[in-house]
């Protein structure tokens, strides 16, 4: 067996790749041979040095940042582009009204297409939202300090309330994106379970009660207030959501609200 | 594509970000090719999604970095990333080490300097071996996924990289 071959087989029993009766061959091997005893510390002290000076890398936010917005942008997704090209809207816009011309039910269809959409992508960013590092960009269990964070960020000031002495914690929030707008979201907690609530100002229209709706083993709550419009998502049981949604609904209809500006 | 599609897209392949991330940084050896990589390959991913339900069961991770992989030794090829480096030859860069002492690795500021610099002059054949088993844990069968050669290449590969990474520091010692 040539030096090369040896530190082969080497390297295949240190990464727990070789078949065990050869590992075992091996290991015998190993307390006989001086040469492949020195050689074996060597590749451990070796691959402990890789470990601790060639580090596993983070990606940095601005690439995540990047990657997703180019991912909607390629699905083709409503919610393309933080900043949607102008250019392409304007046949899209011509074709919409040729749509609307030709077809008398449009509106109404396109209405019930739209809240589909909608709680799709509130779906889409409840579940974005779970995976590592994507939860929040202000980590407080304080509404004094998440709100103010929105300052500056959205046109409008959302209102911010922790339930930690009704079981539903404040997380922090985040901003997101849905419905071609940019979109308060915060972050709930109760026992494993995550709350996403997703609030942006009401289009003027008819106050509503929450609906709800179920999708993939998620619920989903929707109302609007004259002043906001919410979506409640998550994979909590629905009567534990709905007590959620109620104390969000009291807080909102008590406090002093900040009205939008 | 439908939104839930790019949904579940992003679930399964999204957090493997960073792994995606430290092999084309390791493989460009440039913090801006890497990002333009990354996205380059997140976008390839999607549009191959399809292809990947079939292999279903697994993590989406080997099969992402093989994509990642595959886009930055093209980026590499079209933009002459390495054309310092010398063209790769497996038996070139097969040589068998001489010797070897353990104590190398008890790494001084030098010693640190002088393994990255080991590793940015291996192949990128090699250097990515080294990055998908030391960094990231992958098996010989996920590493031979990644890079498209069967599993006695990836152990030779593996073990070759190792031997220049300690002759390199090998060297550094005796030269104390």
């Amino acid at each position: 067996m040539t030096h090369s071959d040896l530190e082969l087989q080497l390297d295949a029993y240190l990464d727990g790749e070789l078949a065990s009766r050869d590992a075992r061959e091996f290991a015998d091997h190993l307390k006989e041979c001086r040469e492949c005893a020195r050689l074996h510390d060597a590749r451990v002290a070796l691959g402990a040095a890789i470990r601790a000076e060639v580090p596993a890398l983070r990606a940095p936010d601005e690439l995540r940042t990047r990657v997703r917005a180019a991912l909607r942008s390629a699905a083709g997704s409503p919610v393309a582009s933080r900043r949607p090209p102008i250019r392409g809207w304007r046949p899209l816009a011509l074709a919409a009204s040729l749509a609307l011309v030709a077809v008398g039910s449009w509106r109404l269809g396109s209405n019930s297409a739209a809240g589909e959409a909608l709680s799709e992508q509130v779906l889409t960013s409840h579940v974005r939202s779970l995976m590592p590092g994507h939860l929040t960009d202000v980590v407080s269990s304080d509404q004094h300090t998440v709100k103010p964070w929105f300052n500056g960020k959205l046109d409008f000031s959302p209102a911010v309330y922790d339930f930690a002495g009704r079981g539903y914690p404040l997380i922090g929030g985040r901003l997101d994106y849905l419905g071609g707008r940019p979109v308060a979201a915060l972050a709930y907690g109760r026992r494993q379970h995550l709350i996403n609530v997703f609030l942006w100002p009401a289009a003027q229209g008819p106050v509503r009660d929450p609906g709800e709706t179920m999708r993939q083993g998620y619920h989903l709550l929707h109302w609007t207030t004259p002043e906001y419009t919410y979506w409640v998502v998550s994979d909590l049981g629905l009567a534990e959501l709905r007590e959620f949604a109620q104390l969000v609904r009291e807080a909102d209809s008590t406090a002093s609200r900040p009205t939008a500006h | 594509m439908e939104p839930h599609e790019l949904g579940r897209f992003e679930v399964i392949v999204l957090p493997h970000l960073d792994a995606a991330y430290t092999l084309a940084r390791y493989l460009t050896r440039h913090e801006h090719d890497a990002q333009d990589v990354v996205q380059d390959a997140y976008l390839r991913a999607l549009k191959y999604f399809e292809g990947f339900r079939g292999t279903e069961g697994g993590d989406g991770r080997a099969w992402l970095l093989a994509i990642v992989r595959n886009t930055a030794f093209t980026w590499r090829r079209r933009y002459r990333l390495e054309a310092t480096a010398t063209e790769f030859d497996e038996q070139l860069h097969s040589e068998a080490v001489a010797d070897v002492h353990p104590e190398a690795a008890l790494l001084g500021a030098s010693a640190r300097e002088s393994l990255h610099q080991a590793l940015d002059r291996l192949p990128p054949e090699f250097r990515e071996v080294i990055v998908l088993r030391e960094l990231q844990g992958l098996s010989y069968k996920e590493i031979g996924e990644v890079t498209g050669v069967p599993v006695g290449t990836v152990m030779s590969r593996l073990s070759r990289a190792r031997s220049r990474l300690q002759r390199a520091l090998y060297a550094e010692q005796e030269g104390r």
